[in-house]
Parts: C-alpha cells; sequence; structure tokens
C-alpha cells in the first residue's frame, strides 16, 4: 500500500515527546489509564461521602469531614450533597470509565490486535487525550467554585440545571466540560472507526477481529453518532444559562412562546441510552475473548456474539423512552418502547448464552482476569435482569427514581465496567508495562472487590424496592424510611470495604510498574497478534507486519503438534485427518 | 482507492456525521418548539424579513460553487486557478458572516433581543451554531490556502476534505433558511 499506511513512525526522543504529547498509541493509552484512575479514585470518595450521609445521616464524615466541610463540623451540608451526587455520577462515567475502557484499552488494543504499527491518525490520537485533560481540568475546576459545582444530577435535567434551579457557574462549567469531553471522544470515535476498516493486517476478516476489538469498535460508531446529541443539548443549556434563551425554560407568557423542559430529557436520552452501552460494550468484548482465553476453548458462537453485540449497538438507539415513562409520555409510545425495549434481551441472551458455552467444560485457568471475568458474567446477569422491571412500564411507574434504578444501573455500567476494566488491565498489564502483576494481591483485590461489591448494589436494588428514593439527602426524615437504616449501614460499610481494598490494587499497580516479575512475551498463552511481540512492544509494534492465518480463539485443537494448546494468529489453522 | 485515501474519506464521513447529528437534533428540538406552539411565529412577534438570509444563502450558495471548482482546478494541477478560486469562496464565506452579522442586528432592531423568548431563542441560538461551524470552515479555508502554495501529493485529498465541510455547512444553511425563515 501506499502513502502514510503503516509506515514507521521516527521514535521520539526528548521527554516532552516521548510522554507528554506523544502521537504514540501506547504512550496515549497510558495517559488515558492514569487520568481514568485518578478519577476513579475522586469518583470513588465522593461515592463513600454519599453512602456515609446515607447511613449515619447527621454524622461528621470520618478523618476528612473536618477537613472537606469545615463551616458544617465535618457533616455534609444538604447542597454539597446535590454536587456529590452529580459530580460522582458525571465523573465515573465520562472521567473514570470513559478513559480507562475507551481512552486505555481502545488505544492500547486496538492497533495491536488488528497488527497495525499505530492508529491511522496519530496526531487527531494525542489530541483527544489533551482535549479530555482540558475537559477534566474545567469540571475540576467547578468544585472550587463560590456558589459550588453542578448540582442537577448527572443527567442535568431542567429546571434544575438552569439559572433558577442552579445558580452560579458551576453548571455551565459542567456543560463545557462535557462539550469539550464530546469533542474528544469524537475524535476518538474517528480514529478508531478508521483504523478498525483499513489497517487491520492482511488476512483479518472481520470476524478475525478479537471480540474485543469488536466491542470497542461499536463503541467508536455509537459514539460518533451520539455523543453529538448530547453536545447540541449542553450547548442549548449553555445559551439558556448564559445568553438568556429560552429553549428549555417552560412557563414564559404564551405570546412569546414556550420553551420545553422535557425536550432536555428526550435529547438526553437520544444520547443517553446508546452512552450506556458505549460503556459496557468494550467490557463485553473484553470477557468475551478472555473467558475463551482462560477456558482454553474457542469462544462459543463467536459470530454470533459479534453479530449480538451489532444488534444491539442497533437497537440501543431506538429504546430510550424507557428512561421518560413517567413524564406523561403517551400509552402507545410507552408501550412501544417498552416492547423495544424488551427485544434487546434477544441479541443480549445469545452471547450471554454464548458465554456460558464458552465455559462448559472448558480446562478453566482461574488467574486474576479470568476471574473479573466470570465477575462480571455474575453481575451483568443480575444488572440485566433488574432492566426488565424497569423496561417495564407497569413496574417502573413504581420503581422509577428510587434506589432499585441505582442499584441497577450500578450493576450494568457501574460493577460490569469496573470489573472488565479490572479483568483488562490484569491481562494487558504485563504487555503494557513489560511486567506481571502480583497473583496473589490481584485475588484478595478479586474477593475485596466483589462480595462488597454486591453488598452494596443488591442492597441498593432492596432499599429501592422497600421504597427509598434517589437524590434525597436525608430520606429517614419519611418516618416509612426509618426502618431502612439498618440496610443502608451495611451498604455504607460494604462501601467502605470495597473501598479499602481498591488501596490492595493501587499498591499492586505501583509495585508491579517497577519490582514485578519481568513478563514474558506471551504470559497468558494466547493467540492475539499482540503476544507475539515483545512485552513492552517496540515504538513501531510490528518489524513487520503479520499476516493473519486464523481467528482469535484457537485453543485445544487435537490435531495440534507443537506442544501448545493454543495456535498463533499467524499460523495456518491446523486441520485433522480428512 | 489507494488506503490512504480510504482513511482519509471514512475520517471525514464520521466527522460530519458527528456534526449532522448535532445539527439534526437541533432540527428536531425546532420541530417540538413549532409543533407545541399554538401560532408561529408566537403572538406579537412579526415574522423575519427574508432578505438577509436569502442574500445569505445565495452567498454561501455561490461560495460552495467555488469551492467545488477549486476541487476541478487542483485535480488539473492548475493551483494558481485553485488559489484564485479558494481566495473568492473564502471572501464570499465572510460575506455570508456579515450578513448573518446584519440578521442579528436587524433582529435587534425589530425589537426581537436573545431574552424574548422561544422564537428569538431558535433564530438567534441556531444561527449563532451554525455560524460558529462557519468559522470553523473558514479556518479550514486558510489552512488550504497554505497547503495550495506549496502543494504536494496530499493536497487533493485535503482539498476534497474541505469541500465537503464546506458544502455541509451550506446544506445545513439551506435547510435553515427554509425551515427558520420560510415556512
Amino acid at each position: 500500500m501506499s502513502g502514510g499506511y503503516n509506515e514507521i513512525h521516527p521514535e521520539p526522543t526528548t521527554f516532552w515527546s516521548k510522554y507528554i504529547i506523544s502521537f504514540d498509541h501506547k504512550v496515549i493509552a497510558k495517559q488515558f489509564l492514569w487520568y481514568g484512575i485518578i478519577f476513579l479514585g475522586i469518583g470513588g470518595l465522593m461515592a463513600l461521602l454519599i453512602r456515609w450521609t446515607l447511613a449515619y445521616p447527621g454524622e461528621a464524615f470520618p478523618v476528612l469531614g473536618h477537613l472537606l466541610f469545615p463551616n458544617s463540623a465535618g457533616i455534609v451540608p444538604p447542597d454539597s450533597y446535590a454536587m456529590l451526587f452529580t459530580m460522582h455520577g458525571t465523573i465515573m462515567i465520562f472521567y473514570a470509565i470513559t478513559p480507562i475502557l475507551i481512552g486505555a484499552f481502545g488505544n492500547y488494543c486496538i492497533p495491536l490486535m488488528i497488527g497495525a504499527r499505530d492508529m491511522a491518525f496519530p496526531m487527531l490520537n494525542m489530541l483527544s487525550f489533551w482535549f479530555a485533560f482540558l475537559s477534566g481540568l474545567v469540571l475540576l475546576a467547578s468544585l472550587v467554585l463560590p456558589l459550588g459545582a453542578a448540582a442537577g444530577g448527572w443527567t442535568s435535567y431542567p429546571t434544575l440545571s438552569t439559572m433558577i434551579g442552579s445558580p452560579g457557574a458551576g453548571q455551565t462549567l459542567w456543560c463545557v466540560a462535557i462539550f469539550l469531553f464530546g469533542v474528544s471522544s469524537t475524535m476518538g470515535a474517528v480514529n478508531y472507526v478508521t483504523t478498525v476498516i483499513t489497517l487491520r493486517a492482511p488476512g483479518m476478516g472481520y470476524f478475525d477481529m478479537p471480540l474485543t476489538v469488536w466491542g470497542l469498535w461499536l463503541t467508536a460508531i455509537l459514539n460518533a453518532i451520539f455523543v453529538p446529541v448530547l453536545g447540541a443539548g449542553v450547548i442549548l443549556l449553555t445559551l439558556d444559562r448564559v445568553m438568556g434563551t429560552t429553549f428549555f425554560l417552560a412557563g414564559a407568557s404564551a405570546t412569546s412562546g414556550s420553551g420545553d423542559p422535557v425536550l432536555f430529557q428526550h435529547v438526553f436520552w437520544i444520547f443517553g441510552h446508546p452512552e450506556v452501552y458505549i460503556l459496557i460494550l468494550p467490557a463485553w468484548g473484553i470477557v468475551s475473548d478472555l473467558l475463551s482465553f482462560f477456558s482454553r476453548k474457542p469462544a462459543f458462537g463467536a459470530k454470533a456474539t459479534a453479530l449480538s453485540m451489532t444488534a444491539v449497538s442497533v437497537l440501543s438507539t431506538i429504546v430510550y423512552g424507557h428512561h421518560m415513562f413517567t413524564t406523561q409520555m403517551s400509552p402507545l409510545l410507552t408501550q412501544s418502547f417498552m416492547t423495544l425495549t424488551m427485544t434487546i434481551s434477544i441479541p443480549s441472551a445469545i452471547f450471554f448464552a454464548n458465554w456460558l458455552g464458552t465455559l462448559w467444560k472448558g480446562s478453566i485457568r482461574f488467574d486474576s482476569p479470568m476471574l473479573f471475568s466470570l465477575g462480571v458474567v455474575f453481575v451483568f446477569g443480575l444488572g440485566g435482569l433488574t432492566g426488565l422491571h424497569l423496561g417495564t412500564v407497569t413496574t417502573d411507574l413504581y420503581l422509577h427514581d428510587t434506589y432499585f434504578v441505582v442499584g441497577h444501573f450500578h450493576y450494568t455500567m457501574a460493577a460490569s465496567v469496573l470489573l472488565g476494566g479490572y479483568a483488562g488491565i490484569y491481562f494487558w498489564f504485563p504487555k503494557m508495562f513489560g511486567r506481571m502483576m502480583n497473583e496473589t494481591m490481584a485475588k484478595i483485590h478479586f474477593w475485596g472487590t466483589m462480595i462488597p461489591l454486591n453488598g452494596i448494589f443488591f442492597g441498593m436494588l432492596m432499599v429501592g424496592y422497600g421504597g427509598m428514593h434517589r437524590r434525597i439527602y436525608n430520606p429517614f426524615v419519611y418516618d416509612s424510611l426509618k426502618r431502612l437504616i439498618p440496610i443502608n449501614q451495611m451498604i455504607t460499610i460494604s462501601a467502605i470495604l470495597m473501598g479499602a481494598f481498591q488501596i490492595i490494587f493501587v499498591i499492586n499497580f505501583l509495585w508491579s510498574l517497577y519490582k514485578g516479575k519481568k513478563a514474558p512475551n506471551n504470559p497468558w498463552n494466547v493467540g492475539t497478534l499482540e503476544w507475539t511481540i515483545p512485552s513492552p512492544p517496540v515504538h513501531h509494534n510490528y518489524d513487520v507486519i503479520p499476516v493473519v492465518k486464523c481467528g482469535p480463539h484457537e485453543f485445544g485443537n487435537p490435531n495440534l503438534k507443537t506442544g501448545r494448546d493454543f495456535q498463533y494468529q499467524t499460523e495456518e489453522l491446523v486441520e485433522g485427518p480428512a | 482507492m489507494k488506503r490512504n485515501e480510504l482513511q482519509s474519506n471514512l475520517a471525514m464521513t464520521v466527522v460530519l456525521v458527528s456534526a449532522a447529528m448535532l445539527f439534526i437534533t437541533l432540527f428536531m428540538g425546532y420541530a417540538v418548539f413549532r409543533s407545541s406552539a399554538a401560532t408561529w411565529p408566537p403572538m406579537g412577534t412579526e415574522k423575519v424579513s427574508l432578505w438577509l438570509p436569502f442574500l445569505s444563502t445565495v452567498l454561501i450558495a455561490v461560495s460552495s460553487w467555488y469551492c467545488y471548482q477549486v476541487r476541478l482546478d487542483v485535480a488539473r494541477k492548475d493551483f494558481s486557478a485553485a488559489r484564485g478560486h479558494l481566495t473568492l469562496t473564502t471572501v464570499l464565506g465572510v460575506a455570508f458572516m456579515l450578513a448573518q452579522s446584519g440578521l442579528w442586528f436587524h433582529l435587534k432592531s425589530t425589537g426581537v433581543f436573545v431574552t424574548s423568548g422561544i422564537f428569538a431563542s431558535v433564530m438567534y441560538g441556531f444561527t449563532w451554531i451554525h455560524a460558529v461551524h462557519v468559522v470553523l470552515g473558514l479556518f479550514a479555508l486558510g489552512y488550504l490556502h497554505v497547503v495550495l502554495r506549496s502543494p504536494t501529493d496530499a493536497a487533493m485529498q485535503k482539498t476534497i476534505n474541505v469541500e465537503k465541510f464546506w458544502h455541509f455547512l451550506g446544506v445545513v444553511w439551506v435547510l435553515m433558511f427554509f425551515g427558520l425563515f420560510v415556512f
């Protein structure tokens, strides 16, 4: 091929060009990883503050309380509580999950797994990170404003998010930050979509791509289409706040016409529902691959899994109305959205069954990436099942805006994605940094995460079913909810425990970076392309672009005579006697 | 098609899909405002005079035509003609922005302020958002000037990409012209 296709870029020599404005997808991936992990810590601390308030209302937050809230004797004040749940949601979704799952794994895995030397547009890739960085700064800056940060919930519904509901610049900076992040995501999407289509190694058909790449590719497509919808929404919201327009303000006199607050909800969820899948698709892809890798079996129905993920992506674009059943939508519409929502169960069930099919009779190796992958299977199963109650109009009317919703979306979006992210980090760490992470600490981290995690989110399902509303500072002013205090304390203690076990991960991560055992080229005995090259890979990844001859999940072939139980994708598929 | 051309075309397609989704969302919102309003423009507000929007439409349409000529010139490797047509495109683009500014002053002079309600919100908000994209387009035209001063093999592909974006802005404006001002 001619032109700039897959050429070897000169290796950067200065610190600045190597680590700061690097064009190398591997370095950008690590930048996104650090960025995401730092925000994960900030968002996690916010979660603990929220949880403390719900379990021990009126009591000072231990240790940090007096430092953070000196004017209220260490107790989280009501207005700060609203800011905390708003910023917790925003940070976790846009600034922790997105950078880790899409920014870090997307950048690291796509070129390596398809046999490319870099992304199609390395400079755009660099810009994508720095736009995200700028966006993060703007968001953090809003925390120290006189009137505080945005407090209208991560969904920022008007009128909560208009000047009436949120005076001060916090909400405006939130809009600016989200818009900048959208620009960053779109830049990433341009790169991912183009790279997957044009830079696959010779011989690699779409169904020869690892399912991780499938997940990331579908995510990029959804990002490119739906992030601008939110972009339009936040621009109009910003104009309402800054310029005095009335797009989302109702109640103006009939003669001058009225804006429509519910319109923002439509715009938000037209973006928001695909966003759920934008976040979970990379995790699905990673888990689909890892289950096969660590069961030492071909991924059961890999093609069907890829197509099911595609079907879910398509369907995710036409179900958003289920977030708005309580907005006086016509029953005809609610029933249509309910039916469409239920159809998502079909492709979801297909790939879920494929996951179980992959495990069935496998020679399962319980290494840490596998443990976390199995964790995803469990928590995503629970999250998916609780979604049925919310997708059904009749039950949603009762459960809407309760902690049942919070439990459900944390199981799907937080727990699944977090565990999927950890699976990915433990799996690719040796390739990224050339060292192994400590396996014992990883296993302690897994159980220390998995058990409390279910305490938290299953607890949320229970208190929600018991009638506890979300986003209320102190629900226990209502006598009927007082009986839920003990479960809330159980949730909070679980959250503190889970938080504490994350310290083990941080220690393991940092320790392994410098002191971990040197990683061989292929520590997990896996055949995808990135494991054919040194750990960490050289600057240009592949000295010679590999030629792909078989799929990514060739395990346990009885005709193999190499002494290995797997084949590299660069090897001709070994066939048995005819 | 060469691989790098395919990459470039794909990337531009994704960019245009993203930008289109932004404007589609605006039009969707507009459809909601229009269909839920008892009368449009709302009582007490007059329809905006078509003169300036029509002038803007003519300016951006002609600029698109010259932008198309730039690509034909580059294809013929007649770079001096290309630079001439590109200058015309840019001047017309700037003229479009002046006409838009005129429109905003005109609205203000007729008592339609930004804060005057949903009609004014749509008129100002949508044209502002489009204008910001036109400014980005003008930067792209400026970049193309630099490219065509010392053209390389990639000049054609860059011309095609800038041309696509410029036409896209024209199409969005024409939709706004008919949607917001004519009907």
